[in-house]
């Protein structure tokens, strides 16, 4: 699991029949540091996470198989939305 | 998943059984700074993907890595570790 950032949300009319009805958003994973990854990634959310929020993500596919069925190419998925991240100062480093 | 840029289609003359009637793209991952520019690049490191969806080149897809990426194939055996899984129509990033 890792934090990401939320950025934005995708549309996509034409997709595998799983994905029918998810939310799509689009996210960056961040770093200890604060830093965002170069690539975006699109993940499922269930939760509403907003726009600007930190959320923590799962790439094991396992949750969005038992929602969506086996045959579900569905992995990165939103399992929480962040309160609040402690880091000690300097850890990141 | 990763976004990528379809940039376009490979056809193999001998593959394992499971790929038989499968098409594959060649995609180009897209970075952030490349996606808010809106400019029409990747920038990412290219890689193939098995597409069901009929994503042209030029369009942006969204797919799946790692072992989730045979799911749609279950319970047959493929060895896919991207697939196609959005053709996005849409995608915003504004601040």
């Amino acid at each position: 699991m890792f934090l990401a950032r939320i950025e934005g949300t995708a549309v996509a009319a034409i997709k595998h029949p799983t994905l029918e009805g998810c939310r799509f958003l689009v996210a960056q994973r961040l770093e200890a540091d604060g830093s965002a990854a170069a690539e975006p990634i699109v993940i499922v959310d269930w939760f509403g996470a907003a726009r600007g929020s930190t959320v923590v993500v799962s790439t094991d596919g396992d949750i969005a198989r038992a929602r969506l069925g086996n045959t579900t190419p569905a992995r990165m998925v939103v399992v929480g939305l962040v309160d609040q991240v402690q880091l000690r100062k300097g850890a990141a480093a | 998943m990763r976004l990528g840029i379809v940039r376009g289609h490979v056809t193999l003359n001998m593959a394992v059984d499971a790929f038989r009637g499968k098409t594959l793209v060649v995609l180009e991952p897209v970075t952030m700074e490349n996606l808010r520019a809106g400019n029409g690049r990747g920038g990412g490191k290219s890689l193939v993907a098995i597409d069901a969806l009929g994503a042209a080149e030029g369009q942006v897809v969204a797919f799946t890595e790692g072992r989730e990426a045979a799911n749609p194939f279950w319970p047959d055996a493929v060895p896919a570790d991207a697939y196609c899984s959005l053709i996005i129509d849409s995608i915003d990033v504004t601040p």
